[in-house]
């Protein structure tokens, strides 16, 4: 099996991306003015923005991640290229995951770049900020896969974006309650390391299944 | 022998004129038995129970918040059923009825929820906790709730109950993984965790009613299925020649 | 006849609650049926001739 085009349709994502500038950054925008937003909101106290910092940057994240997720395939639905993926001689499973894998380089990664000034703004302690981080490395691809998932099977609606929120909602639950309990017991100085070991656990679930899924609610959207 | 013919019998199911004349026979039965079960059940949790030592009379809501919570999850059992068969063998009185369980299951969420928030509020002195199972059962109405809507999204009825089906393994998987993670949250995050029935077991006179409201509202679940699913297969197939004759019949 | 309860407004609320939800579920299907078979009636009334237009 031949897979050198894999990275020639990552590169070509990333390329994208970079020609379009701003809107590639939107994530990441919207995860910094919901950031400014929240000590505006609840007050600028450090004890009770650093107790709510954790699940604070964590929905931000989420949220930010939901921005990308309508472009994720529409485009290559729309102009027919989606189709060519069932008739070349690649695994369809193997483009989803580098699209995937992409969206997740564009919107995952800036925002764990980005975590350590997050965590400043809202005085999250010290020693949690590597768990957070760590978090934000095992949840995000997590996202990204779920977000995928949604995407791919509202590909064919026409009102994809209030339905996609709704799909993405539940399926972040386990991901939001384990990312945040790691980062909180870290910050109570507990060990985060049960809650980071669940959290691995759905990142393998969500890497297994996913993929499938994705490419079967493709599928169907394009028959 | 009898095997092959209850075989075949189950494939012609697959064929809306079947389907469509066979559920009007079992559905009404399942009417009649709702109704009993009902009225035996109203009667047992109205008046033959005693109140109960601690919570006095408002436990009577258990039996019907019970009930409606068990058949929340049962259905989304059965839903997860037809869409396997629906996706695997692509039979499309599956599909659809794979896609009619989602109101309905999401009706018994609404009750289970509504009812749980009336009982709590008397006995816990709120009228929402994030308990574990409260947290679980709301998650579950959205994922009902986004079946339907993606469902109901797709102009192509057929491509949209199969897109959605696949929705509904996804829930499968997920659901577990969000009780328990929703189980661990509460017991990390609160430091004590209300809970249901205690550690009391429950008392044997309390059991006739629930039993009775149980099949109750499990015979209602397969009548509104039914009925639900007749009314799809004809408002997908008004263009189809069945359909024309049997309207033809009737006036 | 009817008992009288502690809590009545409780037991009664979530009771009726249950008896709305699943009067909903028991007429929607009832209505949509109707609803449906009066269209495709129609329908089938243009088609054949039979068809009477109430406004002429």
């Amino acid at each position: 099996m031949n897979l050198s085009a894999l990275p020639a349709l990552l590169l070509r994502d990333l390329r994208l991306a970079v020609r379009h500038g701003g809107e590639s950054l939107m994530p990441l925008f919207f995860l910094f003015a919901v950031l400014i937003l929240v000590p505006l909101g609840v007050g600028p106290g450090p004890n009770l923005l650093a107790s709510i910092a954790p699940g604070m940057i964590w929905v931000a994240a989420l949220l930010a991640s939901l921005l990308a997720l309508e472009n994720l395939f529409r485009p290559d639905f729309e102009d027919g290229s989606l189709e060519q993926w069932w008739l070349g001689h690649l695994p369809v499973t193997g483009l989803v995951m580098t699209r995937l894998f992409s969206h997740w380089l564009i919107t995952g990664l800036p925002v764990i770049l980005f975590a350590p000034l997050a965590a400043q703004m809202l005085y999250l302690p010290g020693e949690a900020l590597g768990v957070l981080i760590l978090s934000l490395l095992i949840g995000t691809p997590i996202l990204s896969l779920v977000g995928g998932l949604a995407a791919a099977l509202t590909l064919g609606t026409n009102r994809g974006s209030v339905l996609l929120s709704i799909l993405v909602f539940p399926l972040v639950v386990p991901v939001l309650i384990f990312a945040t309990g790691a980062v909180s017991a870290a910050a109570d100085g507990f060990s985060p390391r049960a809650h980071l070991g669940l959290l691995t656990a759905l990142l393998v679930l969500a890497l297994t299944l996913v993929p499938l899924a994705v490419t079967a609610a493709l599928r169907l959207n394009i028959e | 022998m009898i095997w092959k013919t209850l075989k075949v019998g189950f494939h012609r199911l697959g064929s809306p004129p079947t389907f469509y004349r066979v559920s009007a026979l079992i559905s009404p039965w399942l009417w009649g038995g709702f109704a009993l079960c009902t009225l035996i059940g109203l009667y047992y949790a109205l008046y033959v129970v005693p109140p109960d030592y601690q919570q006095s009379d408002s436990y009577r809501i258990l039996f019907i918040h019970v009930p409606a919570a068990w058949q929340a999850m049962a259905g989304y059992i059965v839903m997860a059923i037809l869409a396997v068969i629906a996706l695997v063998w692509r039979i499309r009185t599956t599909e659809i009825m794979a896609m009619m369980c989602a109101p309905i299951g999401a009706a018994f969420t609404l009750i289970c929820l509504a009812t749980g928030s009336l009982w709590g509020r008397p006995m816990w002195g709120t009228w929402w906790a994030w308990d574990a199972r409260l947290t679980s059962m709301l998650v579950l109405l959205f994922i009902y709730l986004g079946i339907m809507g993606l469902y109901a999204a797709f102009e192509d009825r057929r491509k949209g109950a199969r897109v959605a089906c696949i929705l509904v393994l996804v829930g499968v998987v997920n659901i577990p993984i969000i009780h328990f993670s929703v189980e661990w949250w509460t017991t990390l995050h609160q430091g004590a965790t209300i809970r249901f029935f205690g550690e009391s077991t429950m008392h044997y006179s309390m059991m006739p009613p629930l039993v009775w409201m149980t099949i109750a509202v499990k015979l209602m679940f397969g009548a509104v299925l039914l009925d639900r699913s007749r009314n799809e297969l004809l408002d997908q197939d008004r263009r189809k020649g069945w359909v024309r004759q049997k309207v033809g019949e009737e006036t | 006849m009817i008992p009288q309860f502690e809590y009545a407004f409780y037991v009664w609320t979530s009771y009726a609650i249950f008896a709305f939800v699943i009067g909903w579920q028991i007429v929607q299907p009832v209505v949509r049926r109707r609803r449906i078979l009066a269209e495709l009636r129609e329908e089938l009334a243009l088609e054949t001739g039979a068809y009477n237009d109430p406004d002429s």
